[in-house]
């Protein structure tokens, strides 16, 4: 069996430092980490790897993120691979779910693919679908425990308030693992120091045989950068055209009202717009969308 | 099910299988000042080094003030070294105070002498997490072996000589023919090689430290200083309470670091807890104007080996070198707190010990005893040695409390227009004795002490 680990390089929280002059992050002192996800995927591929199998690990990145390949390395990955087109800053995840597919392709489809949920970093917890769609192959996310038999992986998952599922999936699968429960093991000090001397390949498009136009995707673009602040709530005001004993008796409801929901019949464009005229009307759209 | 693994991913996993039987000329445990200069040395004069960190980067377990006096020092391993290190501000300001709870007395020193400002300049301010990792890059980029995240347990002995280390990892053993431990003022390896003893509690004090952000130009108006000059103020008196002690504040580029130290056995006596003596600091008349408006960015705390000569551990045993704060290279007599530039020294001493041992290929305690013979020319023993009598004094009551507090009073009653008629200093000075009830037998003792420590 052939398990590709997909991993990533983030900014260390514990070491960011907002300068609480400027609101900036002090890019200087902050550092590199794997995302603790990822660890937790590299441990489990590391786990279901039985003799004979093979445990390949990417990541898309600049040189820098090598560390994490070597990280892999030191505990046990059989190969590593980084990904990364030279020139550009930095990646969005349907670009690196691009990359991963078609280094996956040309180096050898895996029977398992696998990713932590989500990065420390954008959270956008993307890449395992996004993946999935670009291998054609079925994904299941939040992943806590799995296990291997056969063709067929057993897996549960972590649904929302505390909730768990089981369930199978045939190979090859796309998996994301939710962060947490495993810890990556130690790296023996043998490992840990030939890891460090290792020379790490990389594959740039060309070698991928992609070409910069199936990156391209239409950028967005910052207008403005704000802190988040939270959106002006309306304070109960009393009626005070009522009586004083119905003022302090509506006062001391807090002026809690029944959520009242609307549902909106019609035309698709009636009810889109009715929407937006909702969305709008309660400040999440901006006036110029 | 993939057809085609053999031809993939191609990687450097065959070296993996290699058996891990490495070897190293020169073990380095530490990478602060000591450790990263030491394997600097030895890595640049072709030898095989390994530098052995705990902390995820170098730097991330170091604490210090920070400032470096010893620019020269370094200036001689890495030529112009500031123009590439992240340093704060050079000193050219440093400011010695005397306080009572409400007073403060201070000599202010100010120097535009070419020694101060002009390179190689006399001190700077650093920041310890952003330099060390500069410090030990440099020893990387000379051929040094970097390993991080790495906790050593304990060395390999083999007949009564030092071979090795053992790592708290898997397979944790390395050898080596010399190794030179810079692993700090509590040294688990020259206690685990039996040649330091478990230290007193007043041999050592405690720092804490706070790095206060403020604006860069703000710090240039408050302290009056232009361009990346900086100042260096040290305190003793009523500002560490009934704690033997002092306090210190440097500028940095756009921070302040604040901090006490207090003698680990009288801060038990007293029961002070050191964060309320740094907090009773900053709000001091003296203290309070100069950090107002600092916004807290770091918060640390360590040790000092403050005993000087006194508390020295054995240097030297076979196969292994100490250096550093494992050394109690930490020279703190009041007029001088400084350990940075005696840990560098230490470690290009130690390093170019291990040199001439690995050249005749003995690394027995004679050989390797050379490494004491360098600190004499490096000036580290000198300076410690001149000092020997100030650690013990400087750390005495009367000197760290009673006179300063002694003095800003009588400063106070000197200035003071009441109506009353003026006395002469002298009289003057008996009256706030008797007040104090200091005896005259004492005050003449100590002027003695002083004498001895300081003046021959």
């Amino acid at each position: 069996m052939h398990i590709a680990v997909c991993l990533t390089y983030v900014p260390d929280p514990d070491t960011i430092e907002v300068d609480p002059l400027t609101g900036e992050i002090d890019s200087g002192r902050t550092l590199h980490i794997l995302n603790p996800a990822d660890a937790v995927a590299l441990e489990m591929g590391l786990r279901l790897r039985a003799t004979g199998d093979t445990l390949s690990a990417l990541t898309v990145g600049p040189i820098e993120a090598e560390t994490v390949l070597r990280e892999a390395l030191a505990v046990g990955a059989d190969r590593v691979l980084r990904l990364w087109d030279e020139g550009r800053s930095g990646t969005k995840p349907a670009v690196t779910s691009i990359l991963i597919a078609a280094a996956l392709r040309t180096e050898g489809l895996p029977d398992l693919v696998l990713c932590g949920g989500r990065s420390l970093e954008r959270g956008s917890g993307k890449i395992p679908a996004l993946l999935g769609e670009y291998l054609n192959w079925p994904v299941v996310t939040e992943i806590t425990e799995l296990s291997v038999d056969a063709a067929r992986v057993h897996f549960h998952r972590r649904l929302d308030r505390g909730a768990r599922s089981e369930g199978e999936v045939t190979m090859p699968a796309v998996l994301g693992l939710a962060a947490g429960g495993v810890r990556l093991r130690y790296a023996s000090l043998p490992g840990l120091m030939q890891a460090k001397r290792a020379a790490i390949p990389a594959r740039d498009l060309p070698d991928l045989g992609l070409s910069p136009l199936d990156l391209a995707f239409p950028s967005s673009t910052v207008h403005a950068a704000m802190p988040p602040r939270p959106r002006p709530r309306t304070i109960f005001i009393p009626d005070s055209s009522l009586s004083p004993e119905e003022r302090i008796a509506q006062i001391m409801s807090a002026g809690i009202a029944q959520k009242a929901s609307e549902i909106i019949e019609g035309s698709p464009e009636d009810m889109a717009d009715a929407i937006i005229a909702f969305l709008r009307a309660r400040g999440f759209l901006d006036e110029t969308v | 099910m993939s057809p085609d693994h053999s031809r993939s991913f191609v990687t450097a996993a065959s070296d993996m299988t290699t058996p891990p039987d490495e070897h190293f000329d020169v073990i380095v445990v530490g990478a602060g000042p000591a450790g990263s200069a030491a394997a600097l040395v030895a890595a640049r004069a072709g030898l095989k080094v390994l530098l052995v960190e705990r902390g995820e980067y170098p730097g991330a377990k170091n604490v210090s003030g920070a400032c470096f006096y010893g620019s020269a020092v370094l200036n001689e391993l890495i030529p112009n070294w500031w123009e590439k290190a992240p340093v704060e501000r050079y000193v050219c300001r440093r400011d010695l105070v005397l306080m009572s709870e409400t007073t403060a007395v201070s000599m202010d020193f100010r120097s535009a002498a070419a020694g101060y400002v002009e390179p190689p300049y006399n001190a700077f301010t650093i920041l310890r997490p952003k330099f060390d990792r500069w410090f030990a890059a440099q020893a990387e980029a000379a051929g040094a072996f970097l390993l991080t995240s790495t906790v050593v347990d304990d060395v390999i002995k083999e007949r009564g000589r030092v071979v090795g280390i053992k790592v708290r990892r898997e397979h944790g053993e390395v050898r080596g023919d010399v190794v030179i431990a810079c692993d700090g003022v509590n040294s688990w390896l020259a206690k685990k090689a039996g040649l330091q003893r478990d230290l007193h509690d007043h041999e050592v004090s405690l720092g804490v430290k706070e790095v206060l952000g403020l604006d860069e130009a703000v710090i240039r108006e408050r302290f009056h200083l232009t361009g990346n000059e900086g100042v260096a103020y040290e305190y003793v008196g009523a500002v560490t309470q009934d704690v033997r002690g002092g306090a210190f504040l440097y500028t940095n580029k756009s921070s302040l670091s604040v901090g006490i130290i207090g003698q680990v056995s009288s801060l038990v006596e007293a029961k002070k807890r050191p964060y309320d003596i740094l907090e009773h600091f900053k709000s001091h008349p003296a203290v309070a104007p100069l950090v107002r408006g600092g916004k807290l960015r770091e918060y640390s705390a360590h040790l000092i080996p403050e005993a000087g000569w006194k508390m020295m551990p054995q240097l030297v045993a076979p196969g292994m070198l100490i250096a550093g704060d494992a050394a109690g290279f930490c020279l703190a007599t009041g007029l001088y707190i400084e350990g940075i530039n005696y840990a560098m020294q230490s470690g290009i001493a130690a390093a170019k010990a291990a040199i001439h041992a690995c050249a005749c290929r003995d690394f027995g305690k004679h050989t390797l005893a050379r490494y004491t013979e360098l600190l004499w020319p490096h000036n580290v023993f000198t300076d410690f040695r001149a000092f020997k009598h100030a650690p013990g004094f400087v750390n005495g009551n009367r000197l760290q409390n009673l006179y300063p507090d002694l003095v800003a009073h009588g400063t106070e009653m000197l200035f003071q227009v009441n109506g009353q008629a003026k006395q002469k200093i002298l009289p003057l000075s008996f009256k706030v004795m008797r007040q104090y009830k200091v005896k005259s037998r004492h005050v003449l003792s100590d002027l003695y002490k002083v004498a001895r420590a300081y003046l021959w």
